[in-house]
């Protein structure tokens, strides 16, 4: 189903592969750079990240599993943090999901129907992309509490639902799909929603699968609404609890950096499961007239 | 029956699948927007509250400081812009080449900084960036004989630093966006290119580039925004809002000086809407230059 | 064509409704069936987490006290201060069985709860009974005066005649009211590095320590200063470093010689003074001479600063009573090796401290049990019981002088402070005197100021020795006026 061309075994080939596959050796050893001395630093105790920096060796002698044996303790701050872990997971999964159908849908309105406020929703959709979040906490967060969504996990995700950069990637994917799926179905009878559902949705998936491991990660890390809205450190997620570690009267580097580091997890293996759709992508066979 | 031909018909349709982004438009913008929009007129303070006209935005061009977010955030953009859309596109062409192996891999660490939470790896590059002696920049540049050098307080260095964050989190996602753009190109163009015995390089020209379009423009679009907005990048490096000199000050991280530091909301605000206006212009006149709205057929 | 699509339709639509037939049960190839699942079975994880949530027993995160008492919400973005309250909530209830409270302390990231706290405010709702504000962010708080807050005068009135009287005001109102109970004096002295002293110069501690407590002027540290520098002959060793991203030596001159750059409420803000000309001539020289070196990355108080103690690079620097903690949380080795003394001033006579820093605890209006509220934070600050375990637990030089000559509170030796330094941090605060505890005002103006300073000012007279000091507190001045 891929590009199978001719595979010839010819040094030209081999050169050819080495090279590519060098360059992105290159290209990951310098952005896991940081990465591994953050993981090398959360192995030590926070007294070691002051008195190096970041060092970047592997002397075992200062390397200590006492951060995780902290964190995966069973007292009262590993408790809160995997409370919290708790709470992101479930407030991604679940905002993920919606956010994913929901902005298909709209960006399969706006992409492949004519209509008259077609334009002018567009423009919306990309001007409610222009604006600071910031500006708009303070009455948003009037209306959420009017609304009674306050202290809720529905208020934080709700207002991300119709995300517009998301509904924006849709559009631009779907408007490269040809129309001629789509009459075609209207001859056979199909209707307008199962076109959507079974014969585009399926074309999409690679679309779906960024879109996903984007919205996880923006769900994941989201930190300014989420605290707005949510009270008490029982329903905190984690990038909040992360930061209360960080205060101007000292930080709390131990439980700090081995945290992050164990909040990449979940994240990362969204991203494994979603990124395989990536690669499936469009089947010659599938839109090949 | 007939409520449901009604519902199925080819006219109505489209607004069914739009309707989840006008309820949650009217629902959770407008009102927002306008007050936002009003606030910028008005000085508000904790007891009382006045209309002050177009004072707001009188001294904001006047504002010294808010000229240089200006030219710190726009420089920060153009620069994401070059950095950030040519070199994703290549490397994602080249991971959909066949001659990568492990691609899984290379995608996995390329993706991982944009999954660590902007806190610490903030620390982290403030670390590496460090005018002192620890910080990898400076053991690279001792080692070479330069000296140690203060990364953090110089313009040209202070926005190295901005862009060597941007490219270590961005690069990835944007490859990312990329790889399933390509994924939406008919493989079967590529075998009528061997056929006709293109070049890789004509048919990265005249088959890739032209069909991952409506990608580059989504990746642009964003990345306008993203840049004139960037905020999160710089608190980190200096810990806080205040750079030396104001090398790291962007738009939004002097919104959150008036609006948040100082609580002047209403100065926030009109900072606020010369940022939507700004990002506004540029990207509707890159969407019609590029065509995203004229009608497909 | 049309035909080859037709049949690629064809059966994906049957390959859809067989799927759809078996439930979605091997739905690998479609998407939507996937999504689907994907979405019911995200539902039963959220109504699972919600079950499990209220089935297990409550995790007792931060609620404290008696659950029949009167319930109190209290923010902070320090999760020790919170445990102070939890204790002192304890003690309260044994104190006072009729006025029972329960207190959950919640902890936000330091920030986000200052946003959190306006919005609530300016909103009307949504704020908690009591909460923490950082000290510069008071302004923006105690801006809603008796309209968002509740004055405190009443409550603290027992305890006012000891307590250091600089910090009160620090967290007055406009209109006169106190607002905020203040944790600690943050009272600034010199830290010196006595060890590392002996060593370059070849003698005792003890004699150090003499040399150290002979100094009295700017002129004294300064002679000090260049006696360590021919002792020690390294150009990569300083006697202190100054700070081009923060205030401290700032305030510490005006403090000295009585003056206040933001002119309190009344105002004008005028930073063209006398005191901050002579510390930043003084500075200018040390650079030359190279007495003094820049604080890496601005100031002591980062990370780079911790290491460049840690080095030894600098043995002497002034800085608030709380920068202990840097010593016991980052710097552990060097126990043992530090001692505290007076700051320097430039004429005899002078104050000679200064308090810098702080977080001030506030009642707000939107509380239900205001009065309650505002008798249990004056008494959980300001007290004996208080101020003991605001010493203990957060380690902070309390306010409340009459604990100072307490022997056994002032030189208990299983404090971890009295046990790191030289001295006990506490003689150094009854050397100083409360009324030698200067104050700069924050207000309104500050944090314009403050920016100002640390952005441009100190970098153009510190990092260009050469520069000229009244150009630069002429552009600061500009910028400020600019303001007001």
């Amino acid at each position: 189903m891929k590009k199978q061309r001719t595979l010839s075994r010819s040094p030209k080939r081999i050169a050819l592969t080495i090279l590519g596959t060098g360059f992105f050796v290159i290209l990951c050893l310098i952005i896991a750079f940081p990465i591994v001395a953050g993981l090398l630093a959360s192995f030590r105790p926070g007294t070691e990240l002051i008195r190096r920096g970041l060092a970047l060796d592997f002397d075992i002698s200062t390397m200590t599993l006492a951060n995780y044996t902290y964190l995966f303790g069973g007292n009262v701050d590993s408790q809160k943090y995997f409370m919290w872990y708790k709470n992101s997971l479930i407030i991604t999964l679940v905002s993920v999901v919606l956010t994913l159908l929901i902005c298909y849908f709209v960006a399969y309105g706006l992409t492949m129907y004519d209509f008259k406020l077609r334009n002018l929703l567009f423009t919306l959709v990309i001007a409610t992309m222009m604006v600071p979040f910031e500006i708009l906490m303070l009455p948003l967060y009037k209306e959420i509490i009017k609304l009674h969504l306050i202290d809720t996990y529905f208020g934080v995700i709700v207002i991300g639902l119709c995300s517009a950069s998301t509904i924006f990637f849709f559009r631009q994917y779907l408007g490269g799909l040809p129309k001629d799926l789509l009459s075609a179905a209207r001859i056979d009878g199909a209707n307008e929603y199962y076109i959507s559902v079974k014969i585009i949705l399926p074309l999409a998936k690679p679309a779906f699968a960024s879109m996903g491991i984007l919205c996880a990660m923006g769900a994941w890390n989201a930190i300014l609404w989420p605290l707005l809205v949510l009270k008490g450190a029982e329903k905190f997620t984690l990038p909040i609890g992360l930061n209360t570690l960080l205060t101007p009267y000292g930080n709390n580097y131990d439980v700090l950096i081995a945290g992050s580091m164990f909040g990449i997890l979940p994240i990362f293996i969204i991203f494994l499961l979603f990124q395989k759709y990536i690669i499936d992508g469009m089947t010659a066979g599938a839109v090949k007239g | 029956m007939k409520g449901k031909n009604f519902l199925y018909s080819q006219k109505v349709a489209p607004y069914v699948f739009v309707l989840p982004f006008i309820l949650s438009f009217a629902i959770f913008w407008i009102y927002p927007l306008i007050t936002a929009f009003t606030m910028s007129f008005q000085d508000i303070g904790a007891i009382k509250t006045e209309w002050v006209g177009l004072a707001n935005y009188t001294k904001l061009l006047k504002d010294k400081v808010f000229m240089i977010a200006v030219a710190n955030s726009t420089k920060y953009m153009f620069f994401t812009l070059v950095l950030l859309i040519p070199f994703p596109m290549l490397f994602a062409v080249l991971m959909d080449s066949n001659i990568v192996k492990a691609k899984g891999l290379w995608k996995a660490i390329l993706y991982m900084p944009a999954l660590t939470s902007v806190v610490i790896s903030g620390t982290l590059f403030r670390l590496m960036f460090t005018e002192y002696k620890t910080g990898q920049m400076n053991i690279i540049s001792q080692a070479l004989g330069f000296g140690t050098y203060k990364w953090l307080k110089n313009g040209w260095s202070g926005m190295l630093a901005l862009l060597v964050v941007a490219c270590w989190r961005w690069t990835g996602v944007n490859m990312l966006y990329f790889l399933s753009g390509l994924k939406s190109i008919d493989s079967a163009l590529y075998e009528a290119a061997d056929i006709d015995g293109a070049s890789a390089f004509q048919k990265f020209r005249y088959v890739t580039l032209p069909l991952l379009k409506p990608t580059t423009i989504y990746v642009l679009t964003i990345s306008v925004y993203a840049g004139l907005a960037m905020f999160l990048e710089s608190y980190m490096l200096w810990a806080g809002n205040s750079s030396p000199n104001n090398i790291g000050l962007t738009i939004v991280g002097y919104l959150y000086k008036r609006g948040i530091e100082k609580n002047d909301m209403g100065y926030a605000c009109a900072v606020g809407v010369v940022l939507l206006i700004v990002a506004l212009i540029i990207n509707f006149a890159q969407l019609i230059l590029n065509g995203t709205f004229k009608k497909e057929d | 064509m049309k035909k080859k699509l037709l049949g690629v339709l064809l059966s994906t639509a049957m390959v859809a409704t067989m799927l759809a037939g078996c439930g979605g049960g091997a739905a690998a190839g479609a998407a939507d069936a996937a999504a689907d699942t994907a979405e019911e079975a995200t539902e039963e994880v959220a109504e699972d987490a919600t079950e499990e949530a209220a089935a297990e027993e409550e995790i007792p995160v931060s609620t404290f006290g008696d659950a029949s008492g009167t319930h109190l919400e209290m923010w902070t973005f320090v999760e020790l201060h919170g445990q102070h309250y939890g204790k002192m909530a304890e003690i309260w209830n044994e104190q006072n069985p009729d006025e029972k409270i329960e207190i959950t302390c919640t902890t936000y990231p330091y920030s986000d709860m200052h946003t959190k706290l306006l919005t609530s405010l300016e909103a009307g709702t949504g704020a908690p009974d009591i909460c923490d504000v950082e000290v510069g962010q008071f302004p923006n708080v105690v801006a809603g005066m008796d309209q968002w807050l509740v004055p405190l005068d009443d409550f603290a009135a027992d305890y006012m005649p000891t307590m250091v009287p600089a910090r009160m005001q620090t967290y007055q109102g406009e209109d006169g009211h106190y607002y905020g109970a203040p944790y600690h004096v943050g009272a600034t002295a010199m830290y010196y590095n006595v060890a590392a002293m002996a060593e370059a110069m070849g003698i005792s501690n003890d004699e150090v320590i003499a040399k150290i407590d002979s100094v009295v002027t700017w002129e004294d540290y300064q002679a000090l200063g260049e006696e360590y520098k021919a002792a020690i002959a390294d150009d990569s060793k300083y006697w202190t470093s100054v700070d081009t991203g923060g205030t401290d030596w700032l305030w510490l001159a005006m403090a000295e010689y009585g003056d206040d750059w933001t002119g309190g409420f009344e105002g004008p803000a005028n930073c063209q003074l006398d005191s901050v000309k002579n510390m930043l001539s003084l500075q200018q020289d040390w650079l030359k001479s190279g007495l003094a070196q820049i604080s890496p990355d601005g100031h002591v108080d980062l990370e780079a600063g911790f290491q460049n103690i840690l080095d030894h690079n600098i043995v002497s620097f002034p800085k608030a009573l709380w920068y202990m903690s840097r010593f016991t949380n980052y710097m552990p080795e060097e126990k043992g090796n530090w001692y505290i003394a007076k700051c320097p001033v430039f004429e005899a006579g002078q104050k000679c401290s200064v308090g810098i820093g702080g977080t001030g605890t506030v009642v707000t209006q939107q509380s239900a049990n205001k009065d309650l509220a505002a008798k249990f934070l004056c008494w959980a600050k300001m007290s004996d019981e208080g101020e003991q375990n605001i010493w203990d637990t957060l380690g902070f030089d309390v306010c409340n002088t009459a604990m100072w000559t307490q022997d056994s509170f002032a030189h208990d030796d299983n404090n971890q402070f009295n046990q790191f330094f030289i001295n006990y941090p506490y003689d150094v605060l009854n050397d100083i005197g409360m009324d030698n505890i200067g104050k700069i005002s924050v207000v309104a103006i500050s944090p314009t100021i403050n920016e100002y300073v640390c952005t441009t000012t100190l970098n153009e007279v510190l990092e260009d020795p050469e520069y000229s000091i009244d150009d630069a507190l002429q552009e600061l001045q500009d910028a400020v006026d600019m303001e007001q």
